[in-house]
């Protein structure tokens, strides 16, 4: 699904991604690397497969639409790693294999004190608030007065009845000239924006994405 | 020389009982038991004359008696009655308390000057294990007394606490261990799950034939039809009545939200409103505590309670109990019938209100039963993981726990007997890694098996978060109401909640409230001025009609059938199953019916096979599903204790013959699985499961902020698990889980062995038959807003009322 953004053409993916044509650029959010591993450190057992699940999601994502640029609207990991563990290794590693992708990050609630790792993965700080053709990037927007531009944070979701069966997507959020992404992690939980009319939903679901009534 | 305890009978006036003799004696004897008779029959003294005579003898120094009770709202009120023998006897020690409301300063004090016995629950037993010198303070221990087992068995607190039970037996091996229990059918079996398997234990039977005065409240006008999901609000004028002619009532109601209603009821017509009170679990604890208090001192004339009195609390004044509605199984019914009449020479008086025609008929079984003294079993729970590996941690956490002893003593246990060596390892790789594949879970550490080979836990951090989580086994996610700067009305579970919408109108706690606002698990409201409030839904409406009860129903069928004579107090229901037989037929003991109606809405299917609302949604599911694999249907489903209702656009073709084979039990866990979205229930059924395995963390209301990096729903831990470690047998628990406690799986499955060898009679009776229309009225119900369904209803029975008319006057 296509849309525009003061002026800039837009493409909403189903993976649950956005792609900028006009600057090759993908464009997702609020990823939360590392979260398993903060259970795991508070001793709640969740795999660590977590992890490679959601590299691997971007992987697929990165083969079906090669981009110059890569854009992380704010929470690339969910917290800064701790003295000995390993996840970050894993992620410079797939890092490696994305050489000539740049990669920037919006930073976001979850990314404080990262400066480090940024550095150690090469990903460009891009800082609170990132211009960009006209169009605004960052983590958290104001729901009542969005700029132009996109944004993660929310995590959106909506709720879908069909008869007796009800479920719950990741969609994208529009109103006006902004776009608030899904969550693109996995193991994330989400925000209902049922209870916010003036935001449009449209629903990341299977191999397309459809505007929610 | 006469026991201490008949020293203390005698100067309050009164006789020691046989049954008091046999277990002061056993317990003398060293022996360990259970003792079982009705409420309000002098079981607590039988139990505690024990240690009264103990502390005679030999004056315990430390902690050496505890007394669990299943609710901390009974710790108080136990504490007192076990004080009163011993300040008599000029003992010179009182008993002590230890319970989730209990302060930390309190705590403290009992930790460091023990008394030599305490009242605590068992959550709070399980965090006295979690303490590095659990040993030493509870290895001297000489006895552990537990309150209405009957309520812990086939749960999972039951569960962990025949754990901690295990573990404390391990501490001294001549540890007694006595339970009190109201009658059950399997009184064996409840002793075995207390004393651990194997061991010797005496079952005490009280006085069991306490007698109980029984009533039935006939409906003003006697109603043509029976409907479901009426409040019986109809019965409210003899309700009153009867509530004015006591002195004091305990009423019952099976749900909370019917409570509610009655409460609200009462209290619009009663000439004493103040002199009524209302209490249910979502209640919050003072305005409960007043309640009790005012029935207790005779204050109160009514209290309107779900529940949560059924237990414990010995409300003597209580002249007579009232429970509204299907008494559900003859065990609950005769142990709310007790809680009234207590003292010598007072007969416990119950007054059951039917709130359909059906339910006469139910009460009638449940009567029948009860002069019979059948009554139903409680099933312990085995094999449960979540509960095992709650346990562990604990022990870890507290002394420390070797392998092969641990394993040994779980052994012993009822819950844990049958665990296999595969289940153990997953137990200590779950606890100690995660899981068994060593990669899945780097850095993770929970339980680590020191050099020594004792597993213990070193992280203070997980400590702390496991400590909080202990005792978190029943609460079901619930939200704090409060109104807006001030009082604190109570809880309400978070799925009732989240459904509402700002400023929509509820009822709780007897008022009509807005939701203002949910924030960190408070949700805020205000007092509404509108009574077009919806009553919240609470989980326990959902008690199925017990297998004894349901069959006693069908023998009455029978009965009726070959004697055309019915109970007098059923007896207005007879020109009602007169219809149903004219019309179709008469479902029995050895008969199956089955109906056929068509309407404006589709094709209706009824069954009626008796088997209790949770077995019928398994039933229903899986008939529509096989139904569909020949002709493809879409079928809405109906349920209710006594049948199902399937109802499809188009038509299905059926005889006999192909009925009966949808109905087969062969294939039919496959069957149900594929009929039921089982894994969305089962995602919600994780819930419970995650929380006492530890794998998702709550955290303290108020103190949420500090956890909130690790706040994960169960739902989302679920979908994890399925995807990246779908062997885990936490998973398959909580599908065996759902299965069992959703649909009560292996009633299902002896419901369709036993229709089997049933008469199977298909009828086409053209209209609804009397017991297709409590189904057909609940269908609607689901659809249409409150008003409109009244409306039609109302315009239903009209026609359903003419009709019968219209066919006296042609045959005149």
């Amino acid at each position: 699904m296509r849309l525009t953004l003061a002026g800039q053409r837009i493409e909403l993916l189903p993976e649950g991604a956005a792609w900028w044509p006009a600057r090759e650029t993908l464009l997702v959010a609020d990823l939360h690397l590392g979260k398993d591993q903060v259970f795991r450190r508070h001793g709640l057992a969740v795999p660590s497969s977590v992890l490679d699940g959601e590299l691997e999601r971007l992987d697929r994502l990165l083969t079906a639409r090669p981009a110059r640029e890569l854009i992380v609207l704010g929470d690339l990991v969910h917290a800064p790693p701790e003295p000995g563990e390993a996840w970050p290794d894993a992620i410079g590693e797939w890092r490696r294999q994305h050489d000539r992708l740049e990669i920037g990050v919006v930073i976001g609630n979850h990314d404080r004190a990262l400066a480090v790792q940024l550095e150690r993965w090469s990903v460009s700080n891009l800082g609170d608030r990132h211009e960009c053709d006209g169009l605004v990037l960052v983590h958290e927007t104001s729901l009542e007065r969005p700029e132009p531009g996109l944004s993660g944070h929310v995590h959106p979701v909506a709720g879908i009845r069909s008869g007796p069966e009800y479920v719950r997507l990741p969609v994208f959020a529009r109103r006006d000239d902004h776009l608030i992404l899904p969550a693109f992690g996995r193991f994330t939980g989400g925000h209902d924006l049922g209870k916010h009319p003036d935001w449009q939903c449209l629903a990341a679901a299977g191999h397309r994405v459809i505007a929610l009534g | 020389m006469s026991h201490p305890a008949e020293g203390y009978l005698e100067a309050i006036g009164a006789e020691p009982q046989p049954f008091q003799r046999e277990a002061w004696s056993a317990w003398a004897d060293g022996q360990s038991g259970l003792i079982h008779a009705p409420t309000g029959t002098g079981k607590t003294l039988a139990v505690w004359g024990g240690p009264l005579a103990d502390a005679v003898d030999r004056p315990p120094r430390g902690l050496a008696w505890l007394w669990i009770t299943p609710l901390r709202a009974l710790a108080v009120d136990t504490a007192r009655s076990l004080d009163a023998p011993l300040e008599a006897m000029k003992l010179g020690w009182r008993v002590g308390l230890r319970t989730g409301d209990t302060s930390t300063a309190a705590r403290r004090k009992l930790r460091d000057a023990p008394p030599p016995a305490m009242v605590t629950t068992p959550e709070s037993l399980s965090l006295m294990l979690s303490y590095a010198d659990a040993d030493r303070r509870l290895g001297r221990l000489r006895g552990v007394i537990v309150d209405e087992w009957h309520e812990l068995l086939g749960s999972k607190r039951g569960a962990l606490l025949e754990l901690a039970l295990a573990r404390l037996r391990a501490l001294n091996p001549g540890l007694k261990i006595w339970g009190l229990s109201a009658t059950l059918g399997n009184l064996d079996e409840a002793m075995e799950a207390l004393l651990g398997p194997g061991r010797p234990g005496r079952l005490i039977a009280g006085d069991l034939r306490r007698d109980i005065e029984v009533e039935t409240l006939l409906p003003p006008t006697v109603e043509r039809f029976p409907q479901a999901g009426r409040t019986g609000l109809v019965q409210l004028p003899g309700v009153v009545e009867a509530v004015a002619r006591a002195g004091s009532t305990l009423m019952f109601t099976n749900t909370r939200s019917q409570a509610e209603l009655w409460f609200r009821g009462l209290e619009s017509v009663v000439p004493w409103p103040e002199r009524i009170a209302l209490h249910h679990g979502s209640i919050d604890r003072q305005s409960r505590l007043e309640a009790e208090t005012g029935l207790r001192e005779g204050k109160l004339r009514c209290v309107v309670a779900t529940s949560s009195l059924d237990l414990g609390v010995d409300f003597s004044p209580v002249e007579q109990v009232i429970q509204i509605g299907s008494p559900k199984g003859i065990a609950r019914l005769m142990q709310r019938a007790g809680r009234s009449g207590h003292g010598p020479g007072r007969k416990a008086r119950l007054i059951c209100v039917p709130t359909h025609a059906l339910e006469m008929l139910e009460i009638a079984a449940a009567r029948r039963k009860m002069a019979a003294g059948e009554v139903e079993s409680r099933l312990p729970l085995e094999g449960c993981l979540d509960v095992i590996a709650q346990h562990l941690v604990t022990v870890a956490l507290g002394s420390g726990f070797r392998e092969d002893s641990m394993r040994a003593e779980i052994g012993r246990t009822r819950v844990g007997r049958s665990l296999s060596p595969a289940q153990w390892q997953w137990l200590l790789d779950f606890i100690t890694r995660g899981g068994p594949a060593l990669k899945a879970y780097p850095d993770f550490r929970r339980v680590e098996r020191d050099d020594d080979g004792v597993y213990r836990v070193h992280d203070r951090r997980i400590a702390r978060m496991h400590r909080m989580s202990v005792g978190t086994i029943t609460a079901d996610a619930s939200l704090e109401v409060r109104v807006k700067g001030g009082a604190r009305l109570g809880h309400i579970e978070e799925r009732f909640l989240t459904r509402l919408k700002t400023g929509e109108a509820f009822i709780f706690a007897g008022r009509a409230l807005k939701l203002e606002r949910i924030r960190d698990l408070t949700a805020w409201v205000r007092p509404a001025g509108s009574n077009k409030a919806s009553v919240p839904r609470w989980a326990g409406g959902r008690l199925p009609l017990s297998t004894l009860l349901a069959g006693s129903m069908l023998d009455l069928l029978a009965d009726f059938e070959s004697t055309r004579g019915l109970p007098d107090d059923a007896g207005t229901i007879i020109p009602l199953l007169d219809e149903q037989k004219r019309r179709s037929a008469l479902p029995g003991p050895g008969r199956l019916v089955a109906e056929r109606v068509k309407s404006r809405e589709g094709a209706h299917l009824y069954l009626f096979p008796f088997a209790g609302r949770l077995a019928h949604e398994g039933l229903a599911a899986l008939l529509a599903w096989r139904i569909g694999q020949r002709q493809p249907r879409t079928f809405s489903l109906t349920v209710n204790d006594y049948g199902i209702e399937l109802v499809s656009q188009d038509e299905v073709a059926l005889t006999v013959a192909t009925l009966r084979e949808m109905l087969s039990p062969e294939n039919l866990l496959e069957d149900v699985l594929a009929a039921l979205n089982a894994s969305e229930m089962a995602r919600h059924r994780f819930r419970d499961i995650a929380r006492i395995a530890g794998l998702v963390f709550q955290g303290y209301p108020g103190r949420q902020k500090a956890a909130r990096q690790v706040q994960a729903s169960s739902g989302l831990i679920f979908d994890v698990l399925s995807e990246h470690d779908p062997a885990n047998p936490l998973l398959d628990q909580a599908r065996r889980e759902v299965l069992e406690a959703e649909l009560e799986f292996s009633r299902l499955s002896d419901c369709l062995r036993a229709l089997a060898d049933r008469e199977l009679i298909i009828t086409e009776p053209g209209r609804l038959t009397p017991l297709a229309f409590p189904l057909w009225a609940d269908r609607l119900r689901g659809q249409l807003s409150s008003e409109k369904f009244a409306d039609r209803v109302e315009r239903m029975l009209a026609r359903l009322e003419q009709e019968p008319r219209r066919s006296t006057a042609r045959s005149a």
